[in-house]
């Protein structure tokens, strides 16, 4: 039976017992209050925002030097700045005066940063560099070093560049753990690296965005249902549904530590097919770019065999290698989540492949895609229903693929399980249970012991 | 292709636009609304040319200075870049039974005005701007409201509604789209 955590003191807040209660791997359940509460979500802000690496954009968003992106931090506004010396610094975009945004606009290019209200400028760092009237209306009072937006911590991995508010968390490398192989599928393909694709699409869609992340650490499973008719409309002429053989073989694979997961189908060449093309099917699987990339990460069981791949980076980076989709799923309060998306393409792929992979996106994989215009009806639907005090006091089954997940599989690393499974989901929610609970990166950090934890 | 991003305002020709091509014209696209209302998708597809391209580029919040970027251009990310073959599927999509963000359908109304038409290079064609509102119910209490424009290139035709659409280039009103997904027509 699931516990009823309940909450202590007039302040509301949860105790580590409490938040103990929300979720049960061996249960197989989780409390659906965790899409609903707002002191939860306060505590995600802060221990979970405030602690992870989050996936801010692609190197290729700022080439030059003082390009810029605004973007966000869980719900903190930041700007993240290609500086002289080629590195990238992401601060918040607030004036530490009045706390104005000093970045009004959403991409860009600029020697410095001056906020609209009193014009207290900042350089491309992040600096402040120019109060005006300083000298008579502050005397010596100001220390101008003291007053720049705060920093964060910015680390790349293989093109996408991610930032982190805590000096005490580990780095990029050992927070992606075991996924990174998962991630090379599509950002390590060919010795150019890849690109992103200009523009980012963004849109709410009023739901916890846990629902989102999750689906994407977990859930080949909703494929054959949510997003049958997605198939029919990308189906030749004259081929009619039934006449598509389901895909059923697949693996899933649950980080040993972090919360992220994978999963895909194998050789499977219609998965691809039928959501990007026969052209890009075949660029992925056997084209000579598909054995460059089969060179590069081992083998082509790893470059061309998966296809249909999802994989969620805890919390809130998501993609789908293949359809080269990535996303970061902003959230914005316990029912509301802003969605980002680009599309990523290797720099040397040829040009009718990168158009491909851009048209093949919006027509997919974007606001008003075909597969994605499905997801949101789903998510919209599931938190409306958890208005209900019933709804949201019963618990949700996460029991699929208890069985039969190995850390010995002989090709794929990591614990891997049927593609048709939902561990990666449990250690999702394992993860994120223990950035909740632990305050210390002593326990939380990976370690043998911390991945026994998870 | 010309995808009609960054025209100007022209003046109204009144020697080449008369009143009963603006007439004819705004009954097409009040025929189109309607289609798209009543949910008569395999009609609205007859008023499409097989060169289609249907089009929202994204918008973005840019300073004065970079006004000429606002929208995403026709080579980046977009929220439709259509062919007549990718339309085409869409509507075969909804033609199913299992096209769940829009079965139950959306109660949608189309409102079409500011209708200024430019005569197009080739004879027939039209270069035609208009200006929407476009209400969206779903479920039980969802209510969507989009407001923005068109940039059409249409082209007579001798089908039952005379005209058919070659671009149709969609300037929205939103640069974060406030809506769960875009599973309507514009």
């Amino acid at each position: 039976m699931l516990k009823n955590p309940h909450r202590v003191g007039p302040a509301q807040l949860w105790t580590d017992a409490a938040i103990k209660g929300l979720f049960d791997e061996r249960g197989g359940y989780v409390d659906p209050r965790i899409y609903t509460d707002r002191d939860i979500y306060e505590l995600e802000q802060e221990l979970i925002f405030g602690r992870s690496w989050l996936m801010l954009g692609h190197e290729t968003h700022v080439p030059k030097p003082g390009d810029f992106l605004s973007t966000y931090m869980g719900e903190d506004p930041v700007v993240m700045v290609r500086q002289r010396d080629r590195s990238i610094k992401v601060f918040l975009n607030q004036c530490r005066h009045r706390g104005m945004r000093i970045c009004r606009e959403d991409f860009g290019n600029a020697k410095s940063f001056t906020c609209t209200y009193h014009g207290w400028a900042y350089d491309q760092a992040g600096s402040l560099v120019s109060v005006p009237h300083a000298e008579r209306a502050y005397g010596s009072c100001l220390d101008k070093k003291e007053w720049s937006p705060k920093q964060a911590r910015v680390e790349t991995y293989k093109g996408l560049v991610f930032a982190n508010w805590d000096p005490e968390a580990p780095s990029l490398a050992e927070w992606i753990s075991d996924a990174g192989l998962y991630l090379d599928f599509m950002l390590d393909r060919s010795a150019g690296g890849t690109e992103a694709i200009g523009g980012i699409q963004k849109w709410i869609i009023p739901c916890n965005w846990k629902f989102a992340a999750e689906q994407f650490v977990t859930d080949f499973y909703h494929v054959q249902y949510s997003h049958i008719s997605g198939m029919t409309s990308g189906l030749p002429e004259g081929m009619e549904l039934h006449e598509v053989e389901m895909p059923t073989e697949g693996f899933q694979f649950r980080s040993k530590w972090g919360g992220h997961g994978s999963g895909f189908m194998i050789d499977n060449a219609a998965v691809l097919a039928g959501v990007m093309g026969p052209e890009v099917a075949e660029f992925w699987m056997s084209g000579p770019m598909a054995e460059e990339a089969a060179q590069r990460l081992g083998g082509r069981e790893y470059a061309n065999a998966p296809v249909g791949n999802h994989i969620t980076i805890f919390p809130t980076m998501s993609a789908l290698p293949g359809i080269n989709t990535v996303r970061t799923w902003h959230p914005r309060g316990p029912e509301e989540t802003e969605i980002w998306v680009f599309t990523v393409i290797d720099k040397d792929a040829p040009a009718e492949i990168k158009e491909l992979y851009r048209r093949q996106n919006v027509r997919t994989f974007s606001s008003g895609g075909v597969f994605e215009q499905d997801d949101g009806e789903n998510w919209v639907e599931i938190q409306r229903v958890l208005r209900g005090f019933q709804a949201r006091n019963t618990p949700f089954n996460l029991q699929m693929g208890t069985e039969g997940s190995t850390e010995e599989h002989p090709v794929y690393p990591g614990r891997i399980g049927y593609v048709y499974a939902e561990d990666s989901a449990r250690g999702f929610y394992a993860h994120w249970q223990r950035m909740l609970t632990e305050r210390d990166w002593a326990t939380l950090a990976p370690s043998d012991q911390a991945i026994a934890a998870e | 292709m010309r995808t009609m991003l960054k025209e100007a305002v022209r003046p109204f020709e009144a020697a080449k636009v008369g009143v009963e091509l603006q007439h004819e014209i705004e009954q097409f696209y009040y025929r189109e609304a309607a289609a798209l209302d009543r949910r008569e998708f395999d009609t609205w597809l007859t008023m499409l040319d097989e060169d289609l391209r249907y089009f929202m580029p994204l918008r973005r919040n840019r300073m004065k200075r970079f006004d000429d970027m606002e929208f995403s251009a026709d080579d980046e990310f977009a929220s439709f870049d259509d062919t007549y073959t990718m339309m085409k599927g869409r509507i075969r999509k909804l033609g199913t039974e299992v096209s769940w963000s829009e079965n139950p359908g959306s109660k949608t109304r189309h409102l079409i005005s500011n209708v200024m038409i430019g005569i197009g290079q080739e004879p027939g064609t039209y270069e035609v701007e208009s200006a929407f509102i476009t209400y969206r119910n779903r479920a039980e209490r969802q209510v969507d409201i989009w407001a923005g424009e068109r940039r059409d290139l249409i082209r007579r035709s001798d089908t039952p509604f005379g005209f058919k659409i070659a671009r149709r280039t969609i300037l929205l009103d939103q640069t974060t789209l406030l809506a769960n997904n875009l599973s309507i027509f514009f």
